[in-house]
């Protein structure tokens, strides 16, 4: 039986019938020196030989900083304004498996008790097309988390690796009608797709063991967080990188009349994110920090949201200036 | 080395010289090399040498590093460019020149990014400071572990950072501007490179003072362009090039390029590099009635 395919030499036409009609197309591309995901305009700026981007695509969803209303104060009056969601038409193409998973939790999030329609608007506008890996490194721990290069969680497309081609797969409705709406650029027939490659699952991780131990709230005080992550120099870029993080602070900025409300990246692995007006800070100590995210991940956000907290893609691993490896936490908690 | 290093670190932890050793040991695949602080003279062997041993871990020696300090008297394995960071901390009165023991290493190089690392040290994957370093012997110690290195740095500095620079220099205001404009715009304000700065050891920075807000925090272009031109002015005359800065960049800024180009100004300015002798302050602390003050006009 012929399937579906997108042969690699038509990725330029995609990205034409994308942009054609007003849509934005967001692949990884070199930038200075690294894999990015930035928005592209030819496939020649694709990047083909990569494990994954150095950052996640949660940007184009829920951008660094963003404008959320606008204001002017009188004398005695204060005039705020909303603004128009930008939310335009979005392809991201490229995306690993991993990251695509992490899409159930951020929708959790931005529709939890408020409806964030700077969240939901893009989310509603954007198709997400991953491509299987063919390649791996030894930050990759997806198969550990219950995921793995073959999961479709998340993705609207699912392509795969196929000599010249991809294979095509239409996962959801908004991925089919994304198929259909391109049927010229995709074409049929049989190929058969390059082998999949499967990280090796980490023997001594269990999740479940993980997340029964954090359950139990005396683990608060144990030795081994800060044994574990002393070494953390609250840098935030773990935070920055991961596609499941998704704190954010409101900010005025202006002159002193008028001026902007943004919605900022925020980071709880700064001091400042938990800082009273009192000067009490109830996270002292970077361990504290380190071991909110480490419990955020997997404790309180797949409590409440039963998205997944971590999926495992290892960003958070390559970044770390020190090296702090997520998967040795997990381990140690596996105990 | 790694052997004269343990046992050096074990007779230290065991007759209570110091209470902690901050070194470098592996991860768990062995690939990349990790900070490690040793307080059992039993864990000794955890203590690695070698070069992707990559990180300044001066920066635990600083203020910021309450529960570090509170373990007691540290030892730190330090390479030579390291200690010129302890060296710019005791000048600036950070802690003195007694409270840490430092186990100099002597050093054939390392690695730009522990990425980069094949198996073998090869010139092209040495950060410039590497190749014209004057440190490879360490300079100020409590014990040095390795044989004495016959490294002598070229009489003019030369790498990719210097070319950078002068090809910068070479060019006009209005192209390096453009330049600059366009290597922040990729900032994400993450801080790391605030973080990971061994003097970056403020207790609340500047871009953390909201009353008034000094330094916008939104990563728009605004925004990192005061960030990083202020972290940058509170460095002159301190930096010792060590680079950690621009190792943990996430989006790869090119830092290194303004951190030369200050120490050649103040090189130039007062004929002083940082991070050499503990006894000297630097010129940005000092007042002397021979500056030339030439910048009042
Ligand atoms: S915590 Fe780390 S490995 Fe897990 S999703 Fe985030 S960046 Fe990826
Ligand atoms: S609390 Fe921390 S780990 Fe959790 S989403 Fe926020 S920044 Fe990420
Ligand atoms: S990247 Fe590493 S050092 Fe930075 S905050 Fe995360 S764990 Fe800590
Ligand atoms: S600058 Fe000198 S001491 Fe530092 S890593 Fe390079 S060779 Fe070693
Ligand atoms: S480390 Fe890089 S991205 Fe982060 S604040 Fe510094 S310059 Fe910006």
């Amino acid at each position: 039986m012929a399937d579906k395919i997108l042969k690699k030499a038509d990725l330029g036409k995609l990205i034409e019938s994308v942009t054609g009609k007003g849509g934005r197309f967001v692949a990884p591309t070199t930038d200075s020196r690294q894999i990015v995901f930035k928005k592209v305009k030819s496939a020649e700026e694709i990047a083909t030989d990569y494990i994954l981007a150095r950052n996640s695509f949660k940007e184009f969803l829920f951008p660094q900083t963003e404008v959320v209303a606008e204001f002017t104060l009188g004398k005695d009056t204060v005039d705020m304004r909303g603004v128009e969601v930008h939310a335009p038409q979005t392809v991201i193409f490229g995306a690993r498996p991993c990251e695509a998973a992490s899409l159930k939790g951020m929708h959790a999030l931005f529709t939890w008790d408020f409806i964030d329609e700077f969240y939901t608007k893009r989310e509603d506008n954007t198709v997400v097309v991953t491509v299987g890996c063919t390649k791996a490194d030894d930050a990759c721990f997806c198969t550990t988390v219950n995921l793995s290069p073959a999961s479709t969680e998340g993705a609207d497309v699912y392509l795969r690796e196929a000599g010249e081609s991809y294979t095509v797969e239409a996962i959801t409705d908004k991925g089919k009608k994304f198929v259909e709406a391109h049927a010229a650029v995709f074409g049929s027939g049989s190929v058969k797709a390059d082998p999949l490659v499967m990280p090796e699952k980490i023997a001594n991780i269990d999740l479940a063991k993980v997340s029964e131990r954090l359950k139990d709230k005396t683990h608060y005080d144990d030795k081994v967080w800060p044994k574990l992550t002393r070494k953390c120099i609250g840098c935030g870029a773990c935070t920055f990188v991961c596609p499941t993080c998704r704190c954010f602070d409101i900010v005025d900025e202006g002159t002193a009349f008028e001026g902007e409300r943004r919605k900022n990246w925020d980071s709880c692995q700064y001091d400042t994110f938990t800082l009273h007006a009192s000067g009490h800070n109830p996270r002292e100590h970077q361990h504290q920090r380190w071991r909110n995210r480490f419990m955020c991940k997997f404790n309180f956000f797949p409590e409440k949201f039963s998205g997944k907290g971590c999926v495992g893609c290892g960003r958070c691993v390559r970044v770390c200036p020190v090296r702090l490896d997520i998967t040795e936490v997990m381990e140690e908690f596996s105990k | 080395m790694e052997k004269t290093l343990r046992l050096k670190a074990k007779e230290l932890l065991e007759s209570g010289e110091v209470k902690v050793v901050i070194g470098y040991g592996w991860n768990r695949s062995k690939t990349r090399t990790t900070p490690v602080f040793i307080t059992d003279p039993a864990d000794v062997d955890t203590l690695v040498w070698n070069p992707l041993c990559v990180n300044n871990l001066s920066l635990y020696l600083t203020r910021k590093y309450k529960e570090i300090k509170a373990l007691g008297r540290p030892a730190i394995v330090a390479k030579g460019c390291d200690i010129r960071n302890i060296v710019v901390l005791i000048t600036e009165g950070q802690f003195k020149r007694e409270d840490v023991f430092i186990i100099g290493m002597t050093c054939n190089g390392t690695v730009y990014k522990q990425d980069l690392w094949k198996g073998e040290l090869t010139p092209n994957i040495m950060p410039t400071k590497c190749h014209n370093c004057d440190v490879r012997n360490p300079h100020v110690t409590d014990f040095v572990v390795g044989e004495k290195s016959t490294f002598t740095p070229p009489e003019v500095p030369t790498g990719m950072v210097y070319d950078k620079v002068k090809d910068l220099d070479s060019k006009s205001q209005s192209e390096r501007w453009a330049f600059w404009v366009k290597e922040f715009s990729r900032c994400v304000k993450c801080y790391a490179c605030r973080q990971v700065c061994p003097l970056c050891y403020c207790e609340r920075c500047i871009t953390e003072k909201n009353m008034p807000q000094w330094i916008e925090t939104s990563a728009h272009p605004r925004g990192n362009l005061s960030w990083n031109l202020t972290r940058a002015m509170h460095l002159v005359g301190r930096c010792t090039f060590c680079g950690e800065c621009e190792r943990s960049c996430p989006v790869n800024i090119p830092l290194n390029l303004i951190n030369q180009k200050m120490i050649g100004v103040v090189k130039e300015a007062f004929d002083f590099k940082s991070g050499y002798d503990e006894k000297t302050h630097p010129p940005m602390i000092v007042f002397s009635p021979d500056d030339k003050e030439n910048f009042i006009k």
